[in-house]
């Protein structure tokens, strides 16, 4: 697996097929899923940069997913990003391990910061 | 029925309630009191008086009916002896016997020890007298009495007892008659009047009241007490007894009427119902004295109680509605704020696909051959005018979720006079653009309290900002904090124009705003209203008195 690469887990198909494209543009090798369960087997499986996380998957709570990837892999470095969380759950995140907490729409110059920020601050 | 209108929603809730309801609940109560308090009372009063004159009028007719019947036998007996006296007489002697002045004396005086009888007569078969003991021997002695109805009676059935009359002798007066068993002479005595009538004089019949005897005729044999000196012809009636003993109710009088002499006269005892319950009559005035003193203690006690009990049941429902329409209030105000932050949510998603099309499409320009391009300016403009209006919708969104973020946890103790100065900073700038003042009159014993400080400076920001948009250039705003009663309050004053009764009522409702399309979202007091509720205090908006608007924010002193 490639030194920067990301996991995008959101259940937006459009969302995740587009970011991935831009993000693979931009040299992120980036790959996506769209349910926590996959999720959390693919964070299992691969050794990711960073793991862009929705909130809310329609199998599993998304702070659920954190805490199994935490479990599984305590470095992974988390970003949370949703259109439905609120404040207070972006706060538990990032007491439960998430290294930032994004409100969609987010602008991908701000993402591609934020994952750059994520990716120096190191394991 | 009851309307009630909310002046200003929130916790400025005004109430005013409908007086006439109320007013007419106060007068039903007052009716019920006293019809219940005073009709008792009374029929009580009228119960006792019924019974009080009726059980009198028993006793009295009791009273009346004996009297009558010892009065008839006392006369009754009186006058049988009178007349036995005078047969026995008639039996034992004769004519010649009694015809010797000194022997009629002799009689006369047994007979008269008492003086019952004021003269004896011997009267001849012819009529004419053969002898007379009395006062009037000069008057009589010449008199016949052939042609007197008396003698005739007499001479036919041996025994006679006459009315009162006046006769010869010019004064009233009656006479007790017998014949001697062969009826050939008559001896006759006259009864002392003022003897007979004193068997009357002595029957009580009570103030007002009467005793006297009538003839067949009607007319009065004994005086009346009351001066009477004929039966009145209302009460003619009262002859027609058939002797028998009978009690009459007539014109306030009770009568007692009987047979006496063998019927030949009416005994009448009257007694006055009006003079003998006078007594009574005075109770009975003092007693509906008195109940009316008391009906009026009972209405004026009465009134004062059923007033003052309306008047708390009036602010108790005042203040419930003002409760229930705060909560009403609050409950609406969660709700279009849960709705605003879920479609919030909901936009966000299709927010960032829209962006990220619009910006992939814009990298994948740049591997366009610019030659092959007509409108790649074009182009280019379309995808930052998408991205600016991605953001422009971003702000309100993700303002909008506001209405739905905790609190929890977020809480330090926070000093609100230190927070207001810098609110304040943040503003100089604008408020020195726009040649505004700003004024702090802030309590320096104002305590410190567990709150969001970056909430409640959210708040703060939002209600100068709109006092800034109403005073617009000019103008100035004061801030003012004070505590009291476990609260602390900041009030923002502003030298806008105030707001209309219309605009207050809404001026917390999420999307409502006065100000032009595009200026404003209508979303910053109403998550400002959700951040103090949510703290535990409330907000209020009124006009000040001297003209501007007035925002007041409370929060408690003790963490909620």
């Amino acid at each position: 697996m490639d030194e920067s690469s990301i996991l995008v887990i959101d259940d937006e198909e459009e969302f995740v097929a587009t970011l991935v494209q831009r993000l693979r543009k931009r040299g992120w090798d980036s790959e996506g899923v769209l349910n926590g369960r996959a999720g959390i087997a693919r964070a299992a499986a691969g050794d990711f940069t960073v793991i862009l996380l929705d909130m809310r998957l329609p199998d599993m709570d998304g702070g659920q997913v954190l805490q199994e990837i935490k479990k599984i892999k305590p470095a992974s470095r988390v970003i949370i990003l949703t259109g439905h969380a609120s404040a207070s759950e972006g706060e538990e995140g990032i007491k439960n391990g998430a290294c930032d907490y994004l409100l969609k729409p987010v602008e991908f110059e701000t993402l591609l910061e934020k994952l750059e920020a994520a990716r120096n601050r190191g394991p | 029925m009851k309307m009630y209108t909310a002046t200003i929603p929130g916790s400025a809730l005004k109430v005013r309630s409908r007086e006439s309801y109320y007013a007419r609940q106060k007068r039903l109560f007052v009716v019920v009191v006293i019809l219940v308090a005073i009709i008792p009372l009374l029929c009580i009063s009228w119960t006792a008086s019924h019974f009080y004159q009726k059980s009198w009028l028993d006793k009295t007719t009791v009273e009346l009916t004996s009297l009558a019947n010892s009065r008839r036998e006392i006369i009754d007996l009186f006058l049988d002896s009178q007349e036995n006296i005078l047969a026995g007489y008639a039996e034992l002697y004769d004519l010649d016997w009694l015809s010797s002045p000194g022997n009629l004396e002799k009689l006369f005086k047994a007979m008269n020890h008492q003086g019952v009888i004021v003269d004896l007569g011997l009267i001849a078969q012819d009529g004419s007298h053969r002898n007379y003991v009395g006062p009037f021997a000069e008057d009589l002695k010449d008199k016949n009495y052939a042609e007197a109805r008396w003698f005739a009676e007499v001479m036919q059935s041996g025994r006679y007892i006459s009315d009162v009359f006046t006769g010869y002798r010019g004064v009233p007066h009656f006479i007790v008659a017998v014949t001697d068993p062969t009826r050939s002479w008559v001896l006759r005595a006259t009864i002392n009047s003022e003897l007979f009538n004193a068997l009357l004089a002595s029957a009580e019949v009570g103030p007002g009241g009467d005793a006297f005897i009538l003839n067949q005729q009607g007319e009065l044999q004994t005086p009346s007490r009351l001066g009477l000196t004929a039966l009145p012809a209302g009460e003619k009636g009262l002859l027609a007894t058939g002797g028998d003993l009978t009690i009459h109710h007539s014109q306030g009088a009770l009568y007692a009427t009987t047979g006496i002499k063998n019927n030949a006269w009416t005994l009448v005892l009257k007694t006055d119902i009006k003079t003998s319950l006078a007594d009574f009559y005075r109770a009975r005035q003092r007693d509906h004295l008195i109940i009316a003193c008391a009906a009026l203690l009972i209405l004026g006690v009465a009134t004062f109680l059923v007033r003052s009990m309306m008047n708390k049941v009036e602010d108790a429902d005042q203040q419930r509605m003002q409760l229930y329409d705060r909560i009403r209030y609050s409950e609406k105000m969660a709700l279009i704020g849960r709705m605003a932050a879920n479609v919030a949510h909901e936009i966000n998603n299709p927010l960032q696909i829209i962006g990220d099309q619009a910006g992939w499409l814009n990298e994948l320009l740049d591997e366009e051959d610019p030659a092959s391009l007509k409108n790649t300016e074009e182009y280019r403009t379309a995808f930052a005018k998408i991205k600016a209006q991605v953001k422009r919708a971003s702000i309100i969104t993700h303002r909008l979720l506001g209405f739905s973020r905790s609190t929890d946890g977020l809480k330090s103790l926070t000093n609100i006079n230190t927070l207001v100065e810098e609110t304040v900073s943040f503003l100089e700038k604008e408020a020195t653009n726009h040649r505004i003042a700003i004024r702090r009159n802030l309590d320096p014993a104002l305590p410190e309290i567990t709150t969001d400080s970056t909430q409640l400076q959210q708040v703060f920001l939002n209600i100068v900002n709109n006092a800034f948009d109403a005073i617009g250039n000019d103008g100035a705003v004061t801030i003012s904090t004070s505590q009291g009663n476990g609260q602390l309050a900041v009030e923002f004053a502003d030298s806008g124009p105030g707001l209309p009764e219309e605009v207050l009522i809404k001026v917390f409702e999420p999307f409502f705003t006065t100000k032009k399309a595009g200026s404003g979202t209508g979303i910053g007091l109403a998550i400002s209203y959700s951040i103090v509720e949510r703290l535990g205090g409330s907000i209020e908006a009124r006009n000040g008195r001297q003209g501007g608007c007035v925002f007041r924010v409370t929060l408690p002193v003790t963490p909620q």
